[in-house]
Order: structure tokens, then sequence, then C-alpha cells
């Protein structure tokens, strides 16, 4: 098909005079500008920090003698302070500056007051800035997923409180009555997480479960912030952006339905699958590896879904950054969860169990699938706030490639270093050591992809930070990863 | 979507769902256990750690060391945790039983670990060498103190031919003699212990691999811990605690490392780590051997 006639992004406002839709959508941009730009610049802030804890966590694993001297360098703080500097820094900043975004321009409201969302924010990454502090100070809470001391995890529940309201609020003032898909998933991301966040501290600090229900209600967290907050914003936005690129509504509403009740009903069950065979009652293991199995069928409707709408538009995606991206995250999606079928399954369990192959999924999860749909989203929204589009192709090419092989290399990596491993720690005729060392080359491979995600965070946020300081291009033409408008638009390049 | 009435009862219902079953349920079937008894009620499993143990809990969870020591053991049936020895001293194993709920009732953060980078540490603390366990006083004249440790020019002769290793330790000695079967010193010695080391797993033993683990195991993973040691002069003589270096870890001549009180702590902690005392519900791997014998009846009554 001829890509030139695809609609990729509709053409800037100035020229639609009397165009009341075109004129709406740029108050809208206008009024979440600074909220949501605020939102991107923290995430990709945190995301650099974040990258550079990684670095050090990955070499460390086969360097252990770095740093020994120093306590807040050592490999148990520093581990904690990434994975929640990524989870609290990156990507919930990222998703709760789309997820705005989205929820006005579906609400077709303007953003009220956005100033004090710019308030939240800057309460939020006060709450990672003290919790990442506290980890590292030494005042880590030991719940994984939780490590932020509880003075950290009240100040990011009271930005949270801050932020969410005003989402809510735009709902309240919603003009037209349809309700879109996009918004399912979001409303529901609104409504769980706090719920999600609350009942964790609650029941671990204010007033604690007994013993190895500590495990289990942090593990029921962790799995539900992984599918319910970011899960839901993430297909959200690929629910928005597919559709939106392509200029063609979504497939079918009813498979939308059967997805999304399923999932919220099937993937909130998860969780026990990850203590398989510990010290619990047998059937919350089983009923978490049931509910596991049956994410199938949100998997499938979602991804059949996905796969309709794009059904003959695919060759777009080797034009539209924000297409490739959401869909490489879409894609991803479809083999998190496969891989969570797989590894939750107890014969399978038994050998992947206390290996690093968990590592593999949640980076599945929250970077091949969460992260690369963001990019995707940020692709598309950055430009509608700051009225400039992206300077350079060729930086975008290289961040996807450079992102879609470091995550890439890194699962695999990952997964096959985890099986290696616990096939050797299962031998129980092997010295344990074995099962270390056998590991350690496919962490040395790990560390080379982390180098490729290093790259590519860099290159974007370099690429970002034009857009911010206003040295995009003014061009009526979005950027397009290869040529496509033979009608003279190379001189803005 | 009918409406938003139901949608908003359906993204409540589904988590409300969620966390019923998947917390508060489980809260109710295991969320209250008691400690387990006896019928005197004087054999009390699990006890309250002592204050220094719990603080070296905190220093254990500041550093992170859960993210690659797992504390559970997983049932014989699904995995070789309960057959897997010791990389260092193969006597006892990880445990003799699987890992319950009732272990942990004190546990507070419960760290069962999910990676296991470094060996499970479930019953670490009854993997020590047997004087620092408990000073019984029926073996009389038990060279306890930690200075003993020191080589003995003993030679041992009831040990020697059943191993191949060094029998230096005093306390083997000890013990072979009170003990004067012939499968008795097959288990007892320790088969990597040099002259002038700490026995394995012993206090002095642990204080040594977190400030040097290259030292102890050339092949080990595990970052140096040394921010938890102090090197300071030597005042008059060595301190009792100070660590037993060698090589190029061993500091100046002058100088000393001796650990500092989170050191202490963490070791504390890690030599409370005990799991092998029986529990009515779960079947030990080998009631004969495992836990102590005073708990053997307790065991045999709760598994008929």
């Amino acid at each position: 098909m001829d890509a030139t006639e695809i609609p990729l992004k509709e053409p800037a406002v100035s020229v639609a005079a009397g165009d009341t839709e075109q004129v709406e959508r740029a108050l809208i941009d206008a009024s979440t500008r600074v909220p949501v730009l605020m939102f991107y610049a923290s995430a990709i802030a945190w995301l650099l920090i974040g990258t550079v804890l990684a670095g050090f966590v990955s070499f460390k694993l086969h360097a252990p003698d770095m740093f020994s001297n120093t306590s807040f360098l050592t490999w148990g703080r520093v581990r904690p302070a990434h994975m929640n500097v990524m989870v609290y820094g990156w990507a919930s900043m990222a998703g709760m500056g789309t997820a705005i975004w989205m929820m006005a321009r579906l609400c077709r409201t303007t953003l009220r007051h956005p100033l004090l969302l710019v308030a939240g924010a800057w309460f939020w990454n006060i709450g990672v800035l003290l919790g990442v502090g506290g980890i590292l100070a030494g005042d880590s809470t030991g719940y994984q997923w939780l490590e932020f001391p509880p003075y950290a995890a009240i100040v990011l529940f009271v930005a949270y409180a801050l932020i969410i309201s005003w989402a809510v609020l735009m709902f309240r003032f919603r003009r037209g009555e349809q309700i879109y898909i996009t918004q399912w998933y979001l409303l529901g991301a609104f409504l769980w997480f706090p719920w999600l966040y609350a009942a964790a501290q609650l029941m671990l600090f204010v007033v604690p479960v007994q013993g190895v229900l500590q495990s289990a209600v942090g593990w029921w967290y962790a799995n539900n912030l992984l599918f319910l907050w970011f899960g839901a914003i993430g297909l959200g936005t690929a629910y928005y952006m597919i559709p939106k690129v392509i200029g063609r509504p979504v497939y079918s509403y009813h498979l939308a339905t059967i997805g999304f009740w399923t999932y919220a009903l099937f993937s909130s069950w998860t969780g026990m699958q990850r203590l398989v065979d510990g010290p619990f009652p047998a059937w919350m293991i089983t009923a978490s590896i049931a509910a596991t199995i049956l994410t199938i069928i949100p998997v499938a409707t979602v991804g059949l879904n996905h796969h309709m709408t794009m059904q003959g538009y695919f060759p777009v995606m080797h034009y539209s950054p924000t297409l490739r991206f959401t869909v490489f995250g879409a894609m991803s999606y479809t083999a998190f969860s496969l891989v969570g079928v797989l590894i939750s399954l107890r014969s399978v369990a038994r050998y992947v169990n206390f290996t690093q192959a968990s590592i593999a999924y949640s980076h599945m999860g929250l970077y091949a699938f969460f992260t690369m749909v963001m990019f995707g989203s940020m692709y598309y929204i950055v430009p509608r706030l700051v009225e400039r589009e992206w300077r350079y192709a060729t930086l975008i090419k290289l961040h996807f490639w450079a992102s879609a092989y470091g995550i890439g290399l890194m699962t695999l990596m990952l997964l096959a270093g985890g099986y290696v491993q616990g096939g050797s720690m299962n031998d129980a005729s092997l010295p344990f050591l074995e099962s270390t060392q056998s590991v350690l080359p496919y962490l040395r491979g790990r560390s080379l992809s982390g180098l490729l995600l290093a790259t590519s965070h860099f290159i974007f946020a370099f690429h970002f930070g034009l857009m911010l300081l206003g040295l995009g291009r003014t061009s009526t033409v979005p950027t397009f990863l290869n040529p496509v408008e033979a009608e003279g638009s190379e001189g803005h390049i | 979507m009918k409406g938003l009435v139901s949608l908003f009862i359906g993204l409540f219902g589904t988590f409300a769902f969620s966390w019923l079953g998947l917390t508060l349920i489980p809260n109710f079937q295991i969320g209250h256990l008691d400690p387990q008894a006896d019928e005197e009620g004087t054999d009390i499993y699990p006890m309250p750690q002592s204050g220094t143990a719990e603080r070296g809990r905190r220093v254990y969870v500041a550093n992170g060391c859960f993210y690659c020591h797992s504390e559970q053991l997983r049932p014989d049936y699904i995995a070789s945790d309960l057959d897997r020895k010791r990389d260092v001293d193969p006597h006892p194993k990880w445990g003799e039983r699987r890992s319950a709920p009732r272990d942990y009732i004190f546990a507070r953060p419960v760290l069962l670990g999910k990676a296991r980078m470094g060996p499970d540490l479930a019953n670490i603390g009854k993997a020590a060498p047997m004087e620092e366990e408990s000073p019984a006083p029926a073996t009389g004249g038990s060279p306890a103190a930690s200075p003993a440790q020191a080589p003995s020019a003993s030679p041992a002769p009831s040990s020697a031919a059943a191993s191949p290793a060094p029998p230096n330790a005093p306390s083997a000695a000890a013990k072979t003699a009170a003990n004067p079967s012939p499968a008795a010193p097959a288990s007892s010695p320790a088969p990597e212990t040099k002259p002038g080391e700490p026995r394995p797993y012993s206090a002095a033993w642990h204080h040594r691999h977190l400030y040097s683990p290259r030292d102890v195991n050339r092949d080990s993973d595990m970052p140096a811990y040394r921010f938890l040691y102090e090197k300071r002069p030597v005042a008059g003589e060595h301190s009792a605690d100070a660590l037993q270096l060698t090589g190029s870890d061993a500091p100046a001549p002058g100088w000393e490392i001796v650990p500092s009180y989170d050191a202490n702590c963490l070791v504390a902690y890690l030599m409370s780590l005990d799991q092998s005392h029986p529990l009515k519900e779960v079947k030990s791997g080998a009631p004969a051997l495992g836990g102590s014998p005073t708990a053997s009846p307790a065991a045999a009554k709760g598994t008929k």
C-alpha cells in the first residue's frame, strides 16, 4: 500500500481555521502541556538514573569486589534502588503522564488547574527520592517491590491522591456519553493502584500479618502492580495509539470487552505462583497457577483484536515511530504472558524457581511490554505538546533498535541462564557453587545487553531534551522513520 | 460497556475478589498460628529471637542479603533441597525437612527469598560446629572458647582412619572420645578446615567470610562486606574477636580487623537460623538424626 495516504497525524491547527475539532484538540493539548511534560521529564531523568544503577548491579554480579568498602554501594542496596527507581520513578511517571493526556483527549475536556498536577508530580519525585535515599542508607523494608521506607510511601500516596483526583475530575467533566476502551483500562488502573498500595502498606506495616503471609501479600502486590497498574495503562495506551496512528477503529468492541474483564478477573489472582513449593497452603499457589494459565484468554483476545486492527496496515510500522514501538510492546505483552504461564507450571518452576528466570519475566513485563509502549506514546504526544516535530529520524531508529535488541538479548540470556542455573541447582550431587558458576557467562551477556539499553536511553533523553528546548523541527509533517513524503519535506531535517 | 455504574462495580468487584481470595482468606487459615509445644509445655518451638539477632535481621535486610539467599526448603518430592550438602562442610545438610508456615511466625519481615545466587540459609545456624551451638555440660572440660580453634597437635587417631581430612579440631576429638562408635567420626570432622582457620559456619568463620568471601571460597560470587568491619591499631594484645586473616587480606602488623556491632548482630542472626526442630505438620526427612534428641518423642507423637 502507499504509505503516503495514511493520515499519520492530523495537520497542525493553524491551517484548520473553522475546524472546531482541531481547535478543541489544540486547546486540550495546551492545557496538558506543562504537567505532562513535567511527568515525562521526571520519568526520563529517573530512567537515566535507573540505567546507571542497573549497569552497576549487572557488572557487580560478576565482579563482586567492586566498592566493597562503601556501604551504600553494596550490591544488596543498589539492586532495590535500581528496581524502585525504574518502577516508581520511570515507569509510573511515564505511565501517569501518558494516562493524563489520553484521559483529557478522550474526555474531550481541557485539564483544569494544571499546576496542581505539577505539584503532584513534584511530590511524587520527592517521594521516590526519599525512598531511594532511604534504601541506599539502609532503610529498606525487606519486601520486594515495596522496599521504600514508610516515610517515602506516605509521600507517594499523598502525591498519588493529588494526581488521581485530577484525572477523575476530568472524567467527571467529560463530554459525550461514550466511554472508550482505553478509558476502562485507565479508570481501572487509577482505582486499583491506590487500593492495592494502601492494602499492601496496611497489611505489611500498619497491622502486619503473621509470618509467611507477609510474603504472600508482597507478591500479590508485586504481580498486581505489574498487571493492574502497568499492564492496564500499557494496554489502554496500545488500544489508543494503534487505531489512532493507522486511522482505523478497533476491530471488535466485543472482543475488547471480553479481553478487559477476563484480564481484570484472572490477572488479579496471579502472584502466588512466584512462591511455588514454598511454605504455604498448596491451594493458594495452585489458584494462582490456574489464574496465570487463564490469562491466556485475555492475551488471546487482546492480541487478536490488535492484530485484526493492524491487518493490512503493518507496513505503516516502517514509517511511524509510535506504531513501531507500540506494536513491539503489544507483541511483547503476548510473549511476556506466555513466558509467565510457562514458568508458573510446577514442572518448569521446579527448575527455574530461585533463578534469574524470574528477573527475565519482570523485565519482559516492565520493559519489553510497558516501557516500549510508553516510548511509543511519547513519540506521539511530545510533538503535540511542544508543537515541534522530532528532529532526527536516525536517532529514533537507533533508539528503537538498541532497545529492541537490548531487551531481546537480556531476556534470552536470563531465561537460558536461569534454566541452566536451575538445572545444576537441582542436581544435589553437584556443589552449590556450580549453579552460580554456570550462570555467570549468561550474566556477562546480560551486562552486554545493558550497554545496548543504556545507549538507547541516553539517545532518547538527548532527543527529548532537544524537543524540550524547542529545537525540534517546525513542520506540519511528522518525523517518519524512513522518507515517504516525496512532496518536499526533506529540507526540514 | 453498558454504563458507568456497571463499569465501576466491575472494577471494584474483580479487585475485591482477588484481595479476599489471596490475602484475607489465607489470613484466616494460617494467619494466627501459635508456637508448638509438647504436653509439658517445655519444648516450645519456634521461640522469639534475641534482641541482638533481631537487630541482625535489620542488618541482613538493609544490605539486601535476601536477594541472593533464600530461607526456605522445598519438599523432597519437588526439588533436591533436602539432599543438598553445603559446599564448605557437608555436615549437616541444608536441612532435614521442608519449611512450614509455623517456622516463620516470629519473622518480621519474613525473608523467604526469591533467588539463590548463594546457598539457602534456613538452617545455617544449625550448621555451626557443636560447641558453639550449646556447650553441653556432659562433655565436661569442653574447649569451647573461640581461641581454642588454634591448631591442635593431638593426632586423634580414632577419626583419622575414617576421613582423609586433617583431624585437627579439638572438639571432634573430644566427641569421638565420648562416643567411640565407629560411625560417629565419619560425620564429625570438617574436611576443609586447615590449621589456624575457624571451623566452618562458626561465628568466627562467618566474620571472615563476610569480610573476605574469596579467601574462604575462591569461586564465591558474594560481595565483601568490609564496611561492617573496623581496622584499628592493636592496643596491647589482639582483641579476642579480631578476624583471623591470612594472605593479602591480613592487616599490616600492629593492626587488626574487628567486627562492628552491626557485624556481630548480623552473625548472631545467622547463627539463630535453625529450622531443625520437628514440626507436627511436617514429615521429617530423617527423624532419628534431625532435631535435638529431646524433641524426637514429640515428632513421633505428631507423625502417628
